[in-house]
C-alpha cells in the first residue's frame, strides 16, 4: 500500500488539521509574509509605510558594517558548529565507553541544554565572569588575562564557548542514541584487532552514524544563526565594538531599538536566504558522503 | 602450540551464573564444538576465552601462557559472530585490513600478500571490492572468516557463524569450515545451538547446560553413550524417548511390557555394564531411554524372541526418509521411526520390538546414566580407536 487513505471524507481529515494549520498560517506563514513584505518598505513607529522598492536592499549592500556582522555570524556559525560536533561527540564516546553511571553522566552532560536560553546565558555569566566567574582563576591560572567585557577576540570566544556548552545536550543525546545503536560486535571485533578507542571512534562510529551527524549540524547551524541571540543579549550586547554582533542581534537591534522596522525586515530576510544556501549546501554533501544502512 | 586450559572458569552476572565452574582442554590443532540450548553460557564461554568479559573466577591458559586478565588484542584470538560483525562501510578488502592496519603490526606487504591468500582460500577475490550491503549472508561470513584468517591468530573462536544463514547454504558452508580447518589447522572453538551442527563438524563436543559441562566426548560416543539425560535428549532429533520404568532382576517393567536388560558378561567393563552389575538387578526406580530408530515395526518375522510392545499411534509424520510415529505406550508418549511409506494410521495400534544392544538406563532423580547396553563403553580403548577410524 503506498498511499495511506485512513479517513473516508476529506473533511474529516481537512477538519483534524486545522489548528495546526491555523497556527501555522497566523505565527509562522503570516509574519514572515508580512517580513518580506515589509522589507521593501520604510517602515517605523508614527509614519504611514512608504514603499521604497529596492531600496533598503542596496542599503545593506553597501553597509560596510553589515558585511562584517554577516562574516562574523558565518565564522561563528562555523566555530559553534565543528565545537558542538566535535565535543558532543567525544563526551558521547566517553560516555559510550564507560560501563557503569552512563545515566549519572548523561544528565550532567544534557542538563545545560534543559535551561532556557537566558537563564544558561546567566548560568554561562557565573562560569566565565571576568572577575567573579568560576572558572576565570584557573583560566589566569593558564597565564590568559580575561578581559572579554573590553577584550573583543576573547567576547566572541566567550558567547561561542556559551552557545556551544547549552547545544552539547541535544547533540549527545542524538550521538548516543546513534552509538550505542552500531553492534557491540563491531566494538569487539576492533578490540580483538587492536584497535585503539580514537580509531575505533573516528573509522568505525563516525562513519556509521553520518546520517544522525549531518541531522546534527543542520540543526546546529540552524541554532548558531537564531538560537544564539540570548547569548549576546546577555553577555555582550553585540560588544564590545561589535565584536559579537552577529547578524540576529544585529537586526533584533536595527527592528527594537532603532525602530527601522523595514531595514531590520530585509535584514531577516537576508539571513533566512544565508542560512537557506548554507543548508541547500550541507544536504548536497550530507547526499554524498552520508551511509546510510545497509 | 596452543592448547587452551579452562580451570574452574566461573562468570555471573549478578545473579545470574552464566558459566559455573567449567574445567576443559583444548587440544592443539582441535576443532571443539560447544553446544547446548539458548541462554545456557556458550556465548559467554566463548567471550571469556577471548578476554570480552572479565572472568568472575577461575583460570585460562593459551599454549601455557596464563591470559586470565590480559587484554583481547594480547590474547592473539579472532572471533567470527553470527551477524558478521563486517563494518558496513568498508569494503571487503578494507574490512579484512583494517584491524591489521590499525594495530600497526603488519607491514603493507605483508598485508597485501595475507589478503591475496586469505582471498584465494576462501574463494572471495570477487568480494574484496564490495561492501557488506553488496553481499549476500554466505559471502558476508566468508569475508568475516577471511578477516579472522588473515591475522593467523593462535585460536578461532566461532559463536553460531552459521546461524543466521538458510539451510541449504549452512550445510555448503559447514563443510567449508572444515575444510578450511583441515587446511590451518588451528585451534578451533565452535559454538552451536544446532546439534547437527555439533556432530558433523566437532572432533570433540562440549555438551553445555546451565553453564555447566553435561559431558565432552566426540560425535558418536556422545549418541551413543550419553552421559546423562540432558545429553541423551538433546544430542539426537528426533529426541530420545524416555520412559519411566521399574528395575526387577535385570528386567525393565512398565505398565505395558517388561523387557530384559542384556547381560554385559563379554564387556570388558563388567563393573558398569550387565546383569552382574548390582544397579540392574536391584529394584529401583529409573528412566529407560531409547531412541526412535531403535525400535522397529514387528510385523515382519524376523525377531528373535524378543518381548513385543503395543503401540498405539497418535500422530503420523511422514519425513520422506523415514516416517516419525508419536504413539502412546501404555501411558507413556513415544516417538518411533519407521520405514517411509509404511501404512500405519492414527488411531491404530502398532506391536514394536527394539534393538536390544541400544537400551539406556538413567537414574530416576539425577538423570546420570548407569547402564547402556551397548557392549562397548566410552573408556574403553577398543571403542576410541573403532570411533577414530
Ligand atoms: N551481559 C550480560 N548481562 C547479564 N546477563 C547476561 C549477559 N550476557 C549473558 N547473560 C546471561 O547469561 C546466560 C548465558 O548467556 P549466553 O552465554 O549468551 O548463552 P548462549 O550463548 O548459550 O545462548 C543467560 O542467562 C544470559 O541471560
Ligand atoms: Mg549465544
Amino acid at each position: 500500500m503506498s498511499t495511506r487513505e485512513i479517513f473516508d471524507s476529506r473533511i474529516e481529515s481537512g477538519l483534524l488539521l486545522l489548528p495546526t494549520l491555523l497556527v501555522s498560517i497566523v505565527f509562522l506563514y503570516y509574519p514572515t509574509a508580512l517580513a518580506v513584505r515589509t522589507s521593501f518598505f520604510d517602515s517605523s513607529f508614527g509614519q504611514v509605510d512608504e514603499f521604497v522598492g529596492m531600496e533598503n536592499y542596496v542599503t545593506l549592500l553597501a553597509d560596510s558594517g553589515y558585511h562584517s556582522s554577516l562574516l562574523l555570524s558565518i565564522l561563528f556559525a562555523a566555530v559553534v558548529v565543528a565545537g558542538v560536533i566535535s565535543v558532543s561527540l567525544y563526551l558521547t564516546f566517553l560516555i559510550h565507553e564507560v560501563d557503569t553511571g552512563q545515566g549519572l553522566y548523561l544528565i550532567s552532560v544534557i542538563w545545560p541544554y534543559a535551561l532556557p536560553p537566558a537563564v544558561g546565558a546567566l548560568v554561562f555569566l557565573f562560569i566565565a565572569h571576568p572577575t567573579l566567574g568560576v572558572l576565570t582563576g584557573p583560566v589566569e591560572a593558564l597565564g590568559i588575562d580575561v578581559d572579554w567585557f573590553n577584550n573583543g577576540p576573547q567576547a566572541f570566544v566567550v558567547v561561542a564557548l556559551a552557545a556551544i556548552w547549552k547545544q552539547i545536550g541535544y547533540n549527545v543525546i542524538f550521538m548516543i542514541a546513534a552509538m550505542n545503536n552500531i553492534p557491540d560486535t563491531l566494538t569487539e571485533t576492533a578490540e580483538l584487532d587492536g584497535v585503539s578507542g580514537i580509531r575505533r571512534l573516528l573509522s568505525v562510529y563516525v562513519p556509521i552514524m553520518t546520517p544522525t551527524l549531518f541531522f546534527l549540524v543542520i540543526i546546529n547551524t540552524i541554532y548558531a544563526f537564531f538560537g544564539t541571540f540570548a547569548f549576546v543579549d546577555l553577555l555582550t550586547s553585540g560588544g564590545p565594538s561589535n565584536a559579537t554582533n552577529i547578524l540576529i542581534f544585529d537586526l533584533y537591534q536595527e527592528g527594537f531599538s532603532f525602530f527601522n522596522f523595514g531595514v531590520a525586515s530585509t535584514k531577516s530576510v537576508v539571513l533566512f536566504l544565508v542560512v537557506g544556501v548554507l543548508m541547500l549546501v550541507q544536504f548536497r554533501v550530507t547526499e554524498e558522503y552520508s551511509y546510510y544502512g545497509g | 602450540m596452543t592448547t587452551v586450559t579452562l580451570q574452574n572458569l566461573q562468570k555471573s552476572f549478578g545473579d545470574v551464573v552464566a558459566v559455573n565452574s567449567i574445567d576443559l582442554e583444548i587440544e592443539d590443532g582441535e576443532f571443539l564444538v560447544v553446544v547446548g540450548p539458548s541462554g545456557c553460557g556458550k556465548s559467554t564461554t566463548l567471550r571469556l576465552l577471548a578476554g570480552l568479559e572479565p572472568t568472575t573466577d577461575g583460570r585460562i591458559e593459551m599454549g601455557n601462557r596464563d591470559v586470565t586478565g590480559v587484554e583481547p588484542k594480547n590474547r592473539n584470538v579472532a572471533m567470527v559472530f553470527q551477524n558478521y560483525a563486517l563494518y558496513p562501510h568498508m569494503t571487503g578488502r578494507r574490512n579484512i585490513t583494517f584491524g591489521m592496519k590499525s594495530s600497526g603490526d603488519f607491514s603493507d606487504a605483508e598485508i597485501e600478500s595475507r589478503v591475496e591468500d586469505a582471498a584465494e582460500t576462501l574463494d572471495i577475490e570477487d568480494l574484496l571490492d564490495r561492501k557488506p550491503e553488496a553481499m549476500s549472508g554466505g559471502e558476508r561470513q566468508r569475508v568475516a572468516l577471511g578477516r579472522a584468517i588473515v591475522r593467523d591468530p593462535d585460536v578461532f573462536l566461532m559463536d553460531e557463524p552459521l546461524s543466521n544463514l538458510d539451510a541449504k547454504l549452512r550445510i555448503q558452508m559447514r563443510a567449508e569450515l572444515a575444510r578450511l580447518h583441515s587446511a590451518l589447522e588451528t585451534t578451533t572453538v565452535y559454538v552451536t545451538h544446532d546439534q547437527t551442527e555439533a556432530m558433523t563438524l566437532g572432533e570433540r563436543v562440549v555438551v553445555m547446560n546451565d553453564g555447566q559441562i553435561m559431558q565432552v566426548d566426540e560425535p558418536q560416543v556422545l549418541y551413543d553413550f550419553p552421559a546423562n539425560r540432558f545429553v541423551a535428549e538433546f544430542i539426537g532429533d528426533p529426541a530420545m524417548n524416555m520412559i519411566p520404568v521399574d528395575i526387577e532382576n535385570g528386567h525393565a517393567v512398565h505398565d505395558a511390557f517388561t523387557l530384559p536388560l542384556p547381560s554385559g558378561d563379554d564387556s570388558p567393563s563388567t563393573e558398569r555394564n550387565g546383569a552382574g552389575d548390582t544397579r540392574i538387578s536391584d529394584a529401583r526406580h529409573a528412566i529407560l531411554g531409547i531412541r526412535p530408530e531403535d525400535f522397529r515395526l514387528s510385523d515382519v518375522q524376523t525377531d528373535d524372541g524378543l518381548p513385543t510392545i503395543d503401540a498405539e499411534v497418535n500422530v503420523r509424520e511422514p519425513l520422506g526418509d523415514s516416517l516419525l510415529l508419536h504413539c502412546s505406550i501404555g501411558a507413556t508418549a513415544c516417538n518411533i521411526q519407521a520405514e517411509p511409506r509404511t501404512e500405519v494410521h492414527a488411531g491404530d495400534t502398532v506391536s514394536v520390538t527394539y534393538d536390544p544392544a541400544r537400551l539406556h538406563l538413567f537414574e530416576d532423580k539425577t538423570g546420570e546414566a548407569f547402564y547402556h547396553s551397548g557392549l562397548h563403553l566410552p573408556s574403553d580403548e577398543q571403542v576410541v580407536s573403532q570411533v577414530s577410524k
